[in-house]
């Protein structure tokens, strides 16, 4: 993967203003305007439960139109669309945008709602490239028009694990057993079918599960959990989980002095999010979470990053990373394939983004291409510690912002 | 039915279809949602209307019919129409199960509509763990741009989908108005209005609830079938969730509960108006998400407010037809 070089924060927000050190920094060099607009129906889930994601992804749509106009040169009409986290919703607005003309859509943060609005694409012919939604089926249905560029269910649990050896071996720590909690909802039950199907294969994982508690996200008290955790005596806590039930974990990890070498996510949710920093504040740091996440250290990562800040001042990047890169990502693939189809005629688009090969990227992974069924094939994980109350790359090097701490200070052995 | 009413109806059916030819795919997507919803709607309407039975757990058998037809198209290559019956006989045997376990030890009130959550909610659990259905990762119908229709396989282009759903919504519509005015209908009737006085009159109230919630879940599994092959992905996360049980009986509850006509115009008022002030807030620039739900929540509590029985009831008085 390719790294840009360094450059200060001061020249970056020089970088943003000025279009054409922007495009010497692209690898997209400096494109001329092509006198029509691309439209772009961004669909997400920015009400109901999974409101608050869908609008954290928002944001990575919000500043795309500004950014890759300096980028690539290209016009791009956002025509926004709420799918209330509720996949008839999400069809008829598919419905509605495309009858408005949009060009392209992007979307939706949910495998549900990305199959339904898939259908109206591939029925209508009007090419669709999905955000975020991990359910490998999608891309297993010989559509000519849905395309995705994020890791599938498979790939995320692959991807969690295989960090958690690369960890060991980087930090020279080989613990030997572990005890593993996880939630006891649909995307725990998951995680948990996933992670037992795999981890006898993987040959770099030392370590052997003596115990698997499972709870309940909503539960209010983990006092027994936790105690039947630190009772099996293994040497780091594997946790699938979500935010809350993470932050009273981690309490009662406290409250009963139970300090393993580390707590860490094969890939879920909870830890890496602002909530947890705020409320846990010391204590919620060196926890891991194995997750999609942006790569820290590309040209564009910094790009994207100056432009959130300036749309959103009182906000960190970083808490929005992952949705804000595949977001903007998914636009940018748009945008790209716009630029060199010179046509907004849908199955021109869908051509060209077939032929895409983005290099310089926002989120962590090799280039953007995508293989014959319409997924992209090379999107990483990234091992993500809290530091100072920050969610920081330590893994993979490349785009490491830190040396992973392990096991977490406070472990006694 | 008065003359004016037999009207009325004759004009809608005859917009309705024709709307293929003059609408958008947009306007028959919203179209073929608000059908659905009046004919799963009417399906939860036979039990809660007619019969007195409060069930706040349908999406039981939308999820199961659906899954049952779905599996066996998937799995096993049986078409839908095949699919459509064994799924039936599933949910009515699902529905008397539950419907014995309550009426014969005289569970009834809440304590019923807590029983139906409870049914949907481990079935939820249960198909999150059926492999066979793809567990909680969902289960796929296979999809391909079509152009031509399949009816063998019900697959086909969007009109197709809106023609099946009108024809369901209609024969629904059909079938309840004949219940309604069969002996059953009265018996029903009799059940919700005051049970103990129907019993005392020697109507066999545990026979009649329970022909009530088999018609029901009979119904509401076709309704499911159809929202397998019309969105061909299914998690049980989302089908089986309360917020769908509660998406069913909204249009009812607005439209008018146990009146013929109320699922109907309910369905039609909450999705029409729904997205009518999502398109109007866009078309001055405002974009807040949300709106529908607070919309929904108003809409509420105007009706629990003004209108407690319902739109219908007072429309229909007004524009002189029948309930």
């Amino acid at each position: 993967m390719s790294q840009g070089p360094g450059f200060t924060r001061r020249q970056f927000n020089t970088a943003l203003a000025a279009s054409g050190t922007l495009a010497a920094l692209s690898p997209f060099g400096i494109a001329r305007g092509q006198g029509s607009k691309l439209k772009v129906g961004v669909l997400l889930p920015r009400s109901g439960f999974q409101g608050f994601i869908g609008q954290s992804c928002q944001k990575g749509a919000d500043l795309a139109p500004g950014v890759i106009k300096q980028l690539l040169g290209v016009d791009i009409e956002l025509m926004n669309a709420d799918t209330e986290t509720n996949v008839d919703t999400a069809r008829t607005r598919a419905e509605r945008l495309i009858q408005e003309g949009a060009h392209v859509l992007v979307g939706p943060f949910d495998s549900g709602a990305a199959s339904a609005i898939a259908q109206v694409a591939e029925q209508r012919g009007v090419p669709f490239v999905i955000n975020i939604a991990a359910a490998p089926p999608i891309t297993e249905q010989g559509y000519k028009f849905v395309f995705r560029n994020f890791p599938t269910a498979i790939d995320l649990t692959r991807n969690g694990l295989s960090l958690i050896g690369d960890l060991f071996r980087e930090t020279k720590v080989a613990p030997r057993t572990a005890v593993f909690m996880h939630v006891n909802d649909t995307f725990g039950q998951a995680m948990f079918k996933g992670i037992s199907a795999m981890l006898p294969g993987i040959t770099n994982l030392p370590f052997k599960i003596t115990e698997t508690i499972s709870y309940d996200p909503a539960a209010k008290d983990l006092t027994v959990e936790v105690s039947k955790a630190k009772a099996a005596n293994a040497d780091f806590l594997l946790l699938v989980c979500r935010l809350n039930d993470a932050i009273i974990l981690r309490r009662e990890m406290v409250k009963q002095r139970w300090n393993p070498m580390g707590i860490i996510s094969p890939g879920s949710p909870g830890m890496y999010e602002e909530q947890f920093a705020k409320v846990l504040g010391k204590n919620g740091d060196y926890c891991i979470s194995n997750a999609p996440w942006f790569n820290p250290k590309m040209n564009l990562t910094k790009v994207v990053d100056a432009a959130f800040r300036k749309q959103n001042p009182k906000e960190q990047f970083v808490f929005h990373g992952t949705n804000v890169a595949y977001t903007f990502e998914s636009i940018l693939i748009a945008a790209d394939a716009f630029k060199r189809a010179k046509s907004t005629d849908p199955k021109a688009l869908a051509d060209a983004i077939r032929q895409t090969n983005i290099t310089d990227r926002v989120a962590l992974g090799g280039p953007i291409k995508f293989n014959a069924k319409g997924q992209v094939e090379g999107n990483l994980s990234a091992c993500v510690q809290n530091l100072n109350g920050r969610p920081t790359v330590v893994l993979p090097l490349a785009a490491a912002e830190a040396k992973a701490v392990f096991p977490m200070p406070g472990y006694k052995g | 039915m008065n003359p004016r009413a037999r009207l009325l109806l004759g004009a809608l059916l005859a917009v309705l279809l024709l709307l293929p030819a003059f609408a958008s795919n947009y306007v028959i997507s919203v179209a073929t949602l608000i059908l659905y919803f009046a004919f799963t709607g009417q399906a939860w309407n036979v039990m809660m209307g007619f019969a007195g039975q409060l069930s706040l757990g349908h999406s039981l058998y939308v999820g199961v019919g659906a899954y049952v037809a779905a599996a066996m198209f998937v799995n096993l290559g049986i078409g839908p129409w095949l699919g459509l019956w064994v799924a039936i006989l599933v949910c009515m045997a699902l529905g008397a199960a539950i419907g014995f376990l309550a009426f014969r030890f005289g569970i009834s009130g809440v304590y019923f509509a807590l029983l139906t959550i409870a049914f949907a909610e481990f079935t939820r659990v249960g198909f999150d763990h059926l492999q066979w259905t793809g567990g909680s990762g969902g289960l796929f119908l296979k999809v391909a741009q079509r152009e031509q229709m399949d009816l063998l396989n019900f697959r086909g282009p969007p009109a197709m989908y809106y023609y099946a759903i009108l024809a369901l919504a209609a024969g629904a519509l059909a079938l309840c108005a004949w219940l309604l005015r069969s002996r059953a209908g009265y018996y029903w009737q009799a059940i919700r209005e005051n049970e103990e006085a129907a019993q005392a009159l020697g109507i066999n109230t545990f026979r009649y609830k329970m022909f009530a919630v088999l018609i029901s879940s009979a119904m509401t599994a076709v309704s499911g079938v159809f929202f397998a092959f019309y969105y061909n992905n299914l998690f049980p996360e989302q089908i089986f969730h309360i917020s769908r049980s509660i998406e069913i009986i909204l249009g009812p509850i607005i439209g008018g509960i146990g009146t013929l006509f109320g699922p109907v115009l309910g369905a039609f008022v909450l999705t029409v108006l729904a997205d009518g002030i999502t398109e109007l807030l866009a078309l001055f620039g405002v974009e807040v998400p949300g709106v529908k739900q607070v919309f929904y929540g108003v809409v509420l509590l105007g009706v629990v407010m003004f209108l407690p029985n319902g739109i219908w009831p007072s429309l229909a008085k007004k524009i002189g037809v029948g309930k």
